[in-house]
């Protein structure tokens, strides 16, 4: 019985692999061709460590809560229908703030930094996915494919930062309301940021400069840590924060090449 | 043919209990599936995505892989007195392949888009190949068995090396899927595959001497000690290689500074369960099994012979806990020098990680199915000779 089973199987993905692939593959189409996009844009984002942290010690002096959700956090939740389940274990979070200390005796200082995917040059994710599910696009954001994804967990294992949050519930169970602009994952395969990817399509289309989610609720109600923009464009305020700035990449001898820059760690 | 195989009779009421057991224990496993699947059951966490059913694959595969090297001796390097062995354990390896994709099948979270792995090829990816070798393997496994049944020497014989080569492939190709991750460092390591291929033929020689012995004595066959001294003698020979390469490569991390808290907590921390799968792996998984075949007492007895081979089998599955859990459980660090630990997830802390019930019934019940494959097939197929004795006349 088995065998058959197998059987079917081989010659079933034999007969869909030659025939259906080319009709039913999930290929975005792009109005310029990816060798434009590739020598024209590149996204990333900076991050301004002594910015976060002021933010992060005057909320935490104001609520009281050590773990509290800062705008930028709330807004991306709220933006890509993160669900939120009470279980941290298995609770998926796309952006989250961590708590960072240097590991001495003396009055060490904490500071706070926000941990998103990186949308890696490199990406691992990308590297080791069975089905391509997880992308690289032209413009370097690193998306999932959710009809392809197999939920194999490979890519969350993969990943140096931690970026990847599996479904392990329906996440319309862990959502108060749903924001129909962006595509609702289901049980069993695997999210991330997509530095708000519908946001940055559309605002290309018109011309206009791309803001995620979670860069437009810091310049609102935060303290306007969080920069977003092309990095090949020598004009953007993200290419003069590079040019400036000492930048930080989280675990850069891996090779990865993450695109989100950390600034003024230690607040010079 | 001077071996003769034979069909088991299987109209005995033990014979009969012994196939409703291992379907009710398969059944089980099935509805554990289903019940962890609707209810989230497993004690997975985004920190921890993968645990014990995805341990399965490379245990089961192992299992496999090491069955088929054993199985195809007498073919590859043309020694006779094995050959009573082949079949069975190319029978075995077919029917641990097939608990292996199963357990792939059972671990990931969609399962209706399994045959994207299949549709889909990323070449990069270490996975992608293997879902390749893992059909071709099956394939040349099942190609192997009837060409053995149908007494084709000289097939066999290609066969036998082919599935071999193909053995290796896909057990090295399931050790870089772990060991190739840069990522972690407790994964990370070009030991990994070699040591996967002695793995493999130490549990899967050590469950085959078990099951030999006990299909043998059950089905009233005769089976010669001494032949069962000389697979015993490899099988201990490879457990102490076996026992090397974990220490090389423990000694290997723990020379890293930046490693000593991970090599502190995976080795001399007793109150996680990391600590005990690898403890226990080498005292009752290695260094019992060794002594109960070297010492001159014990090593001619076949049925503690079994016992060794049961233990050191048991064993590897810690091995795969040892192999694919702490580098999962211990933190990474973000930004080297600095303690990052997260506000809302649990990244930057140590987090625990326990199989649940239902985790368990589903590896249990992957192996009953392997065993009630195996009880049917010796029914309905010749798989075990007659008699198996050392001396094989021409």
């Amino acid at each position: 019985m088995m065998s058959r089973r197998k059987f079917l199987l081989l010659t079933g993905a034999a007969a869909a692999g030659a025939f259906l692939t080319p009709q039913i593959s999930a290929r975005t189409h792009f109005v310029e061709s990816p060798e434009d996009v590739k020598a024209k844009r590149r996204w990333g984002m900076a991050v301004d460590v002594e910015k976060c942290t002021e933010c992060m010690e005057e909320l935490i002096a104001k609520t009281g809560n050590p773990e509290v959700k800062p705008p930028c956090v709330v807004a991306c939740d709220k933006e890509n229908n993160v669900p939120e389940f009470e279980d941290k274990r298995i609770d998926p979070q796309w952006m989250r703030i961590a708590k960072m200390v240097i590991d001495k005796p003396v009055n060490p200082r904490e500071f706070y930094i926000p941990l998103l995917c990186n949308h890696c040059e490199h990406p691992p994710c990308v590297q080791v996915c069975l089905t391509m599910a997880s992308f690289k696009r032209p413009d370097g954001i690193v998306e999932v494919d959710m009809h392809r994804c197999i939920g194999c967990r490979y890519c969350m294992i993969a990943c140096p930062y931690g970026a990847r949050s599996f479904n392990f519930h329906d996440p319309r169970e862990g959502l108060k309301e749903v924001n129909p602009n962006v595509q609702m994952r289901t049980e069993g395969v695997v999210e991330k940021c997509t530095f708000c990817v519908h946001r940055v399509d559309e605002a290309v289309a018109k011309g206009e400069e791309p803001v995620p989610a979670c860069v437009e609720a810091c310049k609102k109600f935060g303290k306007g840590a969080l920069v977003f923009g092309n990095v090949k464009d020598p004009e953007s305020e993200i290419s003069k924060i590079l040019r400036e700035n000492i930048v930080v990449q989280l675990r850069a001898n891996l090779g990865t090449d993450p695109h989100v820059f950390y600034t003024k760690l230690g607040g010079e | 043919m001077a071996v003769e195989f034979k069909k088991i009779e299987g109209d005995s009421i033990q014979y009969f209990a012994l196939i409703i057991v291992l379907a009710a224990v398969t059944a089980l496993g099935f509805y554990a599936y289903i019940l962890e699947h609707k209810y989230a059951l497993s004690g997975l966490s985004n920190r921890v995505p993968w645990g014990i059913v995805n341990a399965g694959i490379p245990y089961f595969i192992g299992l496999s892989a090491g069955s088929l090297i054993v199985s195809a001796l007498s073919g590859v390097f043309n020694i006779k007195k094995y050959k009573v062995f082949s079949r069975i354990a190319a029978y075995m390896a077919a029917a641990w392949i097939i608990a292996a994709i199963l357990s792939i099948a059972l671990d990931i979270g969609k399962l209706y888009h399994f045959m994207n792995a299949v549709r889909y090829f990323n070449p990069t990816s270490i996975f992608s190949w293997n879902a390749f070798l893992y059909s071709s393997y099956f394939v040349i496994c099942s190609i192997y068995l009837l060409v053995q049944f149908e007494d084709m020497e000289r097939a066999t014989r290609f066969m036998a090396c082919l599935a071999v080569f193909w053995a290796v492939l896909v057990h090295s190709g399931t050790g870089a899927i772990y060991s190739f991750i840069y990522a972690k460092e407790l994964y990370h390591s070009a030991l990994t595959p070699p040591m996967f291929i002695v793995c493999a033929i130490t549990s899967g020689l050590g469950l085959l001497l078990a099951t030999l012995y006990y299909t043998f004595r059950f089905t009233n066959r005769e089976l010669d000690p001494q032949l069962i001294r000389g697979l015993a003698l490899i099988f201990a020979g490879l457990m102490m290689v076996l026992g090397y390469f974990l220490a090389v490569e423990g000694l290997e991390k723990g020379y890293i500074p930046a490693l000593h808290e991970a090599v502190h907590f995976v080795f001399l921390t007793p109150n996680s369960g990391v600590f005990w799968s690898f403890w226990l792996l080498v005292i009752f998984g290695i260094v019992i099994p060794t002594l109960i075949i070297l010492y001159p007492k014990t090593g001619y007895d076949p049925r503690l012979v079994s016992m060794a081979g049961i233990m050191h089998a048991a064993l590897v599955f810690a091995e795969r806990f040892y192999l694919i859990v702490p580098g999962q459980v211990f933190p990474e660090e973000y930004l080297h020098g600095y303690k990052i630990e997260s506000l809302h997830t649990l990244e930057g802390y140590l987090v625990s990680y326990t199989p649940t019930i239902t985790e368990w019934l589903q590896v249990i019940g992957l192996i009953a199915m392997v065993y009630l494959l195996f009880a049917v097939g010796v029914k309905i197929f010749a798989l075990i000779p007659e008699r198996a004795a050392e001396e094989v006349e021409e």
